[in-house]
């Protein structure tokens, strides 16, 4: 029975979440989709402060993180996650229309799960995000609850 | 032929001629204790000169300035008249460790009448010869004067050139003897220890060559029982060497005055007669101040002559380096003004010799000869290197010494074995010596003077005129300007390199920027445009070819930005070499580009490949485009042929892509490898333009180089080679 934790996106750019809803929308997962339009509200999902106090606990199944966002920056945000015992468990993908090298390093350093950049091509671009909601929202195992704190 | 070596000279150098033991016999000598005034020591005639008194070792016999004197061991030198046992006598002393040496030489009546002619004489002298300019006259003055007050037959004035040869440079004779002017003598003539004892003890006089010498009586110091050190002492005996020198010369009697010039011994003021003759004290004084003002002149005319020499080169000098400073490439604008560079030492030909190039002036050795002398002077490992003689260092000087007898050189680098070296050609000079200069000492006999005078001429070879103090201060002068010149073109270079390291930088976040901001709007353009053909089934077929178009045309700027990121990231990254197995590579790209192929039909003709030396990834992205190129432009062909090949030659390997299809015209081949160059329209063959740019980048980057070759419409053949091994480093 597959998990039904929410899809965190974390993206600010109005365009590229359109598109990336629509092409996750052609998968048909049946996990919530929350969007956080920068890494501070990306955050505040998480540590489930500010408006999100007193959401449904529990941690998203994934979360698709632009690198360029305004206040917090993607790396930022994904270094918060992979410091702390209690989230470092949650699959980060990395989305970036860059293709710069320190970039790439730099979220490999950081124990991003894996990293996209955003293909030109539509179909291409949708195929990555139906790729990646699959795998990281149906097929992958999750560790068990009792062990990531929650 | 040469003159004496080093080698030869010097059979005489182990005599101990400072401490001989005895003096000679034209006065008396006594050492006194400064203390007690206990007479320690005296010569063995001094009884019969001085009489009892002074032999019994009482010294009641010396007036009292004397004995002051000899109690103050601080005091000056001692020169004064004095009368001990009813006779005249001059008393000079000086103090040495092993106490107060007094010496006594009589004086005769005639002696002191001719002293008081000598003041006067040499008042006019100097005042004579302060305006002469020309060392030979001045040398002609002072030889002139020194034989009027002496009264010796033959007065010359002996020069030593570097080698301590000596050269009569002016003479004074009354004939009696043998011309010696311009005659030359060895070295070996004066031995090092004896032009030691010259420059400490300025006046010797040898009254009688066939003098007896008269031993010191005890002949050991009481005070430290060692001989009486006598290098003051104008009665010390001399060599017989010497004395057997002089009657092989033909003289009696001999005197000689040493010339100090800046501290240095320059030459001698030499005086013989045939016959005995003794000069009396007052009368040397006289002539060591004559001396005095010959070393005075001659410094102040070297100096002049420097200073004036000095000062010209220097405006040369600072004519060129400011022509230099505003050039751009420093040897060339030395060739472009070669009086000036020549004229700078003097020089009748000059070259500079850097890792990059050789330029020259004026008559130089060949360049194969330079490159071997620049070998040479890098051996030497000096700032600067002169000589007048090339070949005796540097054997293969022989085949250039028309040219280059005579070398100055200066390194104008720390690291590479740049030189400016200016050239002088042989002059062949003849030398005439006084006697054979070989003849003069013969090796297995010990202390024989040699006993011919006769001249004897020597033909200089492989000589040029030797360079000046102030022509070599010019060269390391210039040398300073130069290396000040390069180090500010480095620093120049250094500001440059700053400069496109900056603007390499600006153009790195341009392209980060570009990658971000430019990829995004094309992303959107072709993902609404995707949604809303999905959406809208129902679209007239002019509206489809609307949507199709504007999904193509930012599909293809999407590309556009892609490569060119592609291309400016390819100078940024590091190369991760290795071995790359090339048949592999070729299997690989082909699986790549199947799909594009299905309605194809293809004749690949693949030869077996060599492996390739560099990064994989980069490789086979350059491998990739020429097959691609080769698929596309090779379409309108049934069959299409492709080969592949590769041979590996000389330390490169090599690798050729060939098609059959609409190749290209060779007058625009020089466009292929550009960016954005395209040879085909648009519509004709898709591409951004970028591929074959990206290639030759990659090949560059591997220190490889590629070429293409076609015709219109019979294909084209690319060729890529690399160097094997890694044995050539990546230039970024």
């Amino acid at each position: 029975m597959p998990d039904l934790r929410p899809i965190l996106l974390v993206e600010d750019n109005p365009r590229d979440l359109e598109l990336t809803l629509a092409a996750l929308a052609k998968c048909q997962l049946a996990n919530d989709i929350v969007v956080a339009r920068d890494g501070a509200e990306a955050l505040d999902y998480l540590y489930e402060r500010g408006t999100y106090e007193g959401r449904d606990p529990g941690n998203p199944a994934v979360v698709l993180l632009d690198l360029k966002l305004p206040k917090v920056d993607g790396l930022q945000v994904l270094e918060t996650i992979k410091k702390d015992p209690m989230q470092k468990q949650i699959p980060v993908v990395m989305l970036t229309s860059s293709r710069e090298e320190s970039d790439v390093l730099s979220s490999y350093e950081n124990g991003v799960n894996a990293f996209v950049v955003k293909p030109v091509d539509f179909n291409v671009f949708f195929e990555a995000i139906q790729d990646l909601g699959m795998f990281w929202a149906v097929l992958n195992e999750p560790p068990p609850r009792g062990q990531n704190g929650r | 032929m040469n003159g004496p070596t080093e080698a030869q000279i010097d059979n005489c150098a182990a005599e101990p001629i400072r401490i001989p033991g005895g003096i000679q016999p034209h006065g008396a000598l006594l050492v006194v204790d400064p203390d007690t005034r206990k007479l320690l020591q005296a010569s063995a005639n001094a009884q019969a000169l001085l009489g009892d008194d002074l032999a019994s070792g009482t010294l009641v016999a010396l007036d009292a300035e004397t004995t002051q004197w000899i109690s103050d061991r601080d005091a000056p030198s001692l020169l004064q008249s004095i009368a001990v046992n009813g006779n005249s006598f001059t008393v000079s002393g000086h103090h040495m460790p092993q106490g107060a040496v007094l010496e006594f030489e009589l004086i005769d009546g005639s002696e002191a009448r001719s002293l008081e002619q000598v003041f006067p004489k040499l008042q006019t002298f100097a005042d004579e010869i302060l305006p002469l300019g020309d060392p030979r006259e001045l040398g002609a003055a002072v030889a002139d004067q020194v034989r009027a007050i002496t009264g010796f037959n033959r007065v010359m004035i002996y020069s030593f050139d570097p080698e301590w040869h000596g050269t009569v440079m002016a003479q004074s004779s009354d004939g009696v003897l043998p011309n010696y002017l311009d005659l030359r003598f060895p070295a070996t003539d004066i031995p090092a220890q004896a032009r030691a004892l010259y420059a400490l003890s300025p006046l010797r006089m040898i009254p009688d060559a066939d003098y007896v010498p008269v031993p010191l009586v005890p002949v050991m110091s009481p005070v430290d029982g060692q001989p009486l050190e006598l290098s003051y002492a104008s009665l010390r005996s001399v060599s017989p060497v010497h004395l057997q020198y002089m009657r092989n010369m033909g003289t009696w009697a001999s005197m000689s005055i040493s010339i100090v010039v800046e501290g240095k011994l320059w030459g001698l003021i030499s005086c013989h007669s045939e016959g005995p003759r003794r000069v009396p004290p007052q009368v040397r004084a006289a002539c060591n101040f004559v001396a005095k003002i010959f070393s005075l002149q001659i410094s102040a005319i070297e100096r002049g002559a420097h200073a004036a020499q000095r000062i010209q080169l220097k405006r040369r000098e600072t004519e060129l380096v400011a022509r230099l400073s505003r050039a751009d490439a420093m040897a060339e604008e030395l060739e472009r003004n070669p009086d000036a560079w020549l004229a700078l030492a003097n020089a009748s030909g000059a070259a500079i010799i850097t890792e990059e190039e050789i330029r020259t002036a004026g008559d130089t050795p060949g360049r194969d000869s330079l490159i071997r002398l620049a070998a040479f002077l890098e051996s030497q490992g000096k700032d600067r290197f002169e000589t007048d003689r090339l070949s005796t260092l540097w054997p293969e000087g022989s085949a250039v010494a028309d040219t280059a007898s005579g070398i100055l050189a200066v390194s104008i680098s720390q690291l590479y074995g740049s030189y400016v070296i200016w050239f002088r050609p042989e002059v062949v000079r003849t030398v005439t010596w006084g006697g054979d200069p070989r003849k003069s000492q013969d090796a297995g006999e010990r202390l024989t003077p040699r006993t011919s005078f006769a001249q004897w001429k020597e033909e200089l070879h492989e000589r040029a005129v030797p360079w000046t103090a102030a022509e070599v201060e010019s060269a390391d002068d210039f040398r300073n300007a130069l290396i000040n010149f390069v180090l500010r073109r480095a620093e120049e270079r250094a500001e440059m390199t700053e400069e496109l390291e900056r603007s390499n930088k600006e153009l790195e976040s341009f392209s980060y920027s570009v990658s971000h901001d430019l990829r995004a709007p094309f992303r959107h353009i072709v993902g609404y445009a995707e949604l809303l053909t999905a959406r809208e089934d129902s679209l007239d077929d002019k509206s489809q070819h609307y949507l199709r178009s504007i999904i193509d045309a930012a599909l293809s700027a999407g590309r556009l930005v892609d490569d060119l990121l592609n291309f400016s990231q390819l100078g940024r990254t590091n190369l991760e070499k290795t071995r790359v197995d090339m048949n592999k590579l070729v299997n690989e790209v082909r699986h790549s580009l199947e799909q594009d192929l299905v309605d194809r039909q293809i004749d690949w003709q693949v030869a077996n490949l060599p492996p390739a030396w560099g990064d994989g990834a980069l490789i086979r992205q350059a491998l990739a485009n020429l097959v691609e190129n080769a698929v596309k432009y090779s379409r309108d062909r049934t069959p299409a042929v492709i080969q592949i090949g590769g041979e590996s030659v000389k330390g490169h390997t090599t690798y050729w892509v060939r098609d059959n299809g609409a190749g290209f015209e060779m007058e625009y081949v020089h466009k292929l490898f550009g960016v954005f160059q395209r040879l085909h329209r648009m519509e004709d063959f898709a591409g951004t333009g970028i591929g074959l740019a990206l290639t030759k980048r990659i090949v560059n980057r591997h220190c490889g180089t590629i070429k293409a070759e076609g015709a219109v419409n019979k294909g084209a053949t690319f060729t890529f080679s690399l160097p094997e091994g890694g044995k050539k480093s990546d230039h970024a």
